[in-house]
């Protein structure tokens, strides 16, 4: 019991109230409410038991041909996680810990192997760069960069929706959309109230800010590897999956930081102007020019005097990691250099570690290490193939099982699971069975691969779609049904110009 | 429930109520949300009526933000000078109560802080007293969900009356609806006390009280008759018998209503009879009022949930306000 408002037993609150009159009061409901409490629990809590019956009966069921018995299992686990992760009976790092009990109780897999299975580069690079996003944000340099932004758009609605999506995206490729997002969500709000008090007044210039905001972190999150957990995850597939020290041949699938910027950098600047004009079209804001808010808001940059050598060390720091980044990870992992940079951070004095503490949820770490684990079993038992074989017995009446119709069936797949969770946790469920698909196809793994991580940011439809969408909903101004309204035409855009690339630009990188 | 309060009160609406009547109006930023407090303003016009504004933030699970913590954005927001939603929301229900006379300036103002495992803003209230002990209480609050929070709050203050906005999602039925409820019916479903669902409420056209002349219904029109008094809106009688051998039980019916409002003094500006599916009947008839006040159907949370009742049904299909007396 967090505090009694009204306080029911503060004398004052009821004067006359005899005390056997206040004690039926409190009694009846009470009881009440415990006994209903039992129903609550068991109805809030109805999709866990829903998902534990639908684990219980397809444990039972006969294996299907052609899959073996830990195949089954781990079949099984993956659709009850599917189901917990999408409707959340549970805080989802109970899933984690579901998966890491499954393995070793049902699967008899060692205790002893599965927690050395739950660390890779890829879980040591989320953790990192999620140390690093507090870091920067702590940094305070987002007033900064907002008068440089306009600075260089003007005061012009259109050109600076444009300036922020653009600036937004350039920030996320590399540091993630999470981290700009929460940076660039305060400039957003300032430009919309500096403009009007009122919210109905800035309606829909707030929705163009606001989605150029999370859609221009969104579209750009796929630009390089350390753009979000979902490139480091596929990175950490591709080397599990087909990477072999002893075949040359099979170097190819150590992607490093560049070789990945080559192939989707491109399509994120392609994207930018289009988020703009669509968004542009969608909302048609009141208020075509911003000089007031631009004014109030050089007022404000102002007051804050010149750059301090914190600030200079802090940008330091950020680009050597960069620099890291693109030319250490292939010798040290991407995870290593993003630890790296956040221990620098620390011992500069930059942040503290409190503060990192409660800014990361460690909790969705384990998630992703479980999650990534679960994949990896998906492929040892085989099941991700079996999934995969069966997944193109269905596209291949479609004609969809070659070609650019089974890159638009896996971006089709991709977009709809990445709509119901998180864009990180899709990769990691779907990234095994995309693989093998593109194995049992005669498809590149790679172009695949690519095509996962990418439609994976085309989470445009909901608010937990992606984390820079949830964080600008957090703002009040917009609401549930304006990423429908505007979502679908983001997907579709995204989708042709992606599949535009792999058909047109991607075979001159020799795919 | 208050039933040693309410039932003394009941007996004669126009003494004055030795217990306090207390309102939960839960605010989300939504028009419906406001439309609902301003109902709530108005049944609180008297010294012996609170009111609670609660916003209720979920706690940040970190997924949805790719592990990183909201706390992280709202922190910078703050840095910022700019003031959280929910703050925003609150401050606004504060300002319409002022406006409408609910709350003057020369109460007295105090403001608690308790921390919350998982976020560093916590649990804020700001607490407003009158000298006669009337409150009204801003609370914004932290919980696992919107859902949670409310029937949290609930069994902090146990009050009378919960007041909600038919939110967005209300639309969900069928298997929509099993998957993802809304806010607005969940809390219907499992709330202990009466709950109003506010859809385009509009105050002046009184209460469309329907009975079947069960107890449940009985029990309804007295407690009805209080929250009317209260607001001073006019009360309508209805009921419907599902097909013309029962009309003369539903003409029981809202003539047994009708002397139980008599003998409370109450007035009755019209009493109605109709054939057909009770739901569909009510549901049409029902724009003509603010309110539609129905019994629960006395099923717990968990059969109203599967079964449901025809107070259930038509706050589902309702084209305006329903509130749903315990």
């Amino acid at each position: 019991m967090v505090d009694a408002d009204p306080d029911p037993a503060n004398p004052g609150a009821a004067p006359a109230r005899t005390a056997a009159g206040r004690a039926l009061k409190l009694v009846k409901p009470i009881a009440g409410l415990r006994k209903r409490g039992n129903y609550l629990y068991f109805w809030e809590k109805r999709w866990f038991f829903i998902a534990m019956a639908v684990g219980a009966g397809l444990l039972y069921m006969p294996t299907p041909e052609g899959l073996t018995q830990s195949g089954m299992i781990i079949l099984t686990m993956s659709v009850v996680a599917t189901i917990l992760f999408v409707t959340e009976p549970v805080p989802l790092p109970t899933v984690a810990l579901l998966i890491i009990i499954g393995q070793v109780m049902l699967m008899g897999i060692e205790s002893k192997a599965v927690a050395r299975s739950l660390m890779s580069d890829s879980v040591l690079f989320i953790m990192g760069s999620l140390m690093l996003a507090v870091a920067v944000v702590k940094q305070k340099l987002d007033t900064r960069i907002a008068w440089i932004l306009v600075r260089m758009t003007g005061t012009k609605t259109s050109r600076i929706a444009f300036g922020i999506a653009l600036v937004s995206g350039v920030l996320a490729s590399f540091v993630g959309e999470h981290t700009v997002a929460a940076m660039m969500l305060p400039v957003g709000i300032t430009l919309i109230q500096l403009t009007s008090n009122d919210p109905k007044k800035v309606r829909n210039l707030a929705a163009v800010l606001l989605f150029s905001i999370s859609y221009g972190c969104s579209v750009a999150g796929i630009g390089t590897p350390s753009g979000g957990a979902r490139n480091a995850i596929m990175i950490g597939y591709w080397k599990e999956f087909f990477y072999d020290p002893l075949n040359p041949e099979t170097f190819m699938y150590l992607i490093d930081y560049v070789h990945w910027m080559m192939y989707a950098y491109p399509i994120f600047l392609i994207q930018v102007p289009f988020v703009t004009i669509i968004l542009l079209l969608t909302f048609r804001p009141e208020y075509k020019d911003l000089s007031r808010a631009v004014v109030k808001l050089r007022a404000q940059v102002e007051s804050q005097g010149a750059m301090k050598a914190g600030d200079w060390v802090a940008i330091g720091i950020f680009f050597l990691v960069l620099l890291g980044w693109i030319f250490g990870s292939a010798e040290y992992g991407m995870g290593t250099i993003a630890i790296l940079g956040a221990a620098a951070f620390l011992i500069a004095g930059l942040v503290a570690w409190p503060d990192v503490n409660s800014g990361v949820n460690w909790g969705v770490v384990l998630l992703y290490a479980a999650a990534i684990s679960l994949g990896v079993q998906m492929k040892d038992t085989g099941a991700a193939a079996w999934v995969a074989q069966n997944f193109l017995d269905i596209l291949a009446p479609l004609g969809m099982d070659e070609g650019v119709g089974l890159w638009a069936a896996v971006s089709l797949l991709t977009t709809g699971v990445t709509n119901t969770m998180s864009n990180g946790a899709a990769v990691a469920v779907l990234g095994p069975i995309v693989l093998k698909l593109a194995v049992a196809a005669q498809e590149s793994p790679i172009v695949i691969g690519y095509i996962t991580a990418v439609s994976s940011a085309f989470a445009y439809l909901t608010v937990v779609g992606t984390p820079a969408c949830t964080i600008v909903y957090a703002s009040g101004y917009l609401k549930t049904t304006d990423f429908l309204t505007v979502g679908w035409k983001m997907v579709v855009m995204s989708t042709i110009i992606m599949l535009a690339a792999a058909g047109l630009y991607w075979p001159f990188l020799g795919t | 429930m208050n039933d040693d309060v309410e039932d003394q009160n009941i007996n004669n609406p126009e003494e004055p109520h030795h217990a306090r009547f207390r309102i939960l109006v839960c605010i989300d930023g939504s028009d419906e949300s406001y439309r609902g407090l301003r109902y709530a303003a108005k049944i609180a016009k008297g010294e012996d009526v609170d009111i609670v504004l609660c916003y209720v933030r979920p706690s940040d699970q970190g997924l949805s933000t790719g592990g990183l913590q909201m706390d992280v954005a709202r922190g910078n927001m703050l840095e910022w000078g700019l003031e959280l939603p929910g703050i925003t929301y609150l401050k606004k229900g504060r300002d319409l109560l002022m406006e409408l006379g609910n709350l003057r300036e020369d109460w007295e103002e105090r403001a608690f802080h308790t921390d919350i495992t998982g976020t560093s803003l916590g649990d804020n209230k700001i607490d407003y007293t009158s000298k006669s002990g009337k409150k009204i209480v801003l609370k914004l609050k932290v919980a696992r969900d919107v859902v949670t929070g409310i029937l949290d709050q609930w069994e902090l203050g146990h009050y009378d009356l919960i007041i909600i906005g038919a939110s967005a999602r209300w639309s969900g039925k069928g298997l929509k609806g099993f998957f993802d409820p809304a806010v607005a019916e969940k809390i219907a479903i499992h709330a202990p006390c009466s709950v109003l669902v506010a859809r385009d409420l509009e105050i002046g056209h009184g209460h469309l009280l329907c009975t079947d002349g069960s107890e449940a219904s009985n029990a309804m029109i007295r407690k009805d008759a209080y929250i009317a008094s209260l607001c001073e809106c006019p009360i309508s009688l209805l009921s419907v018998a599902p097909d013309v051998e029962s009309e003369i039980n539903a003409e029981k019916a809202v003539n047994a209503a009708r002397k139980i409002l008599d003998d409370l003094n109450v007035n009755v500006v019209e009493t109605l009879t109709r054939v057909g599916n009770p739901v569909d009947e009510i549901v049409e008839t029902g724009p003509d009022y603010s309110l539609i006040v129905l019994a629960d159907g006395g099923k717990n949370g968990l059969e109203r949930f599967f079964v449901g009742s025809v107070a259930m049904k038509v706050m589902q299909t309702a084209h305006n306000s329903v509130m749903v007396v315990r």
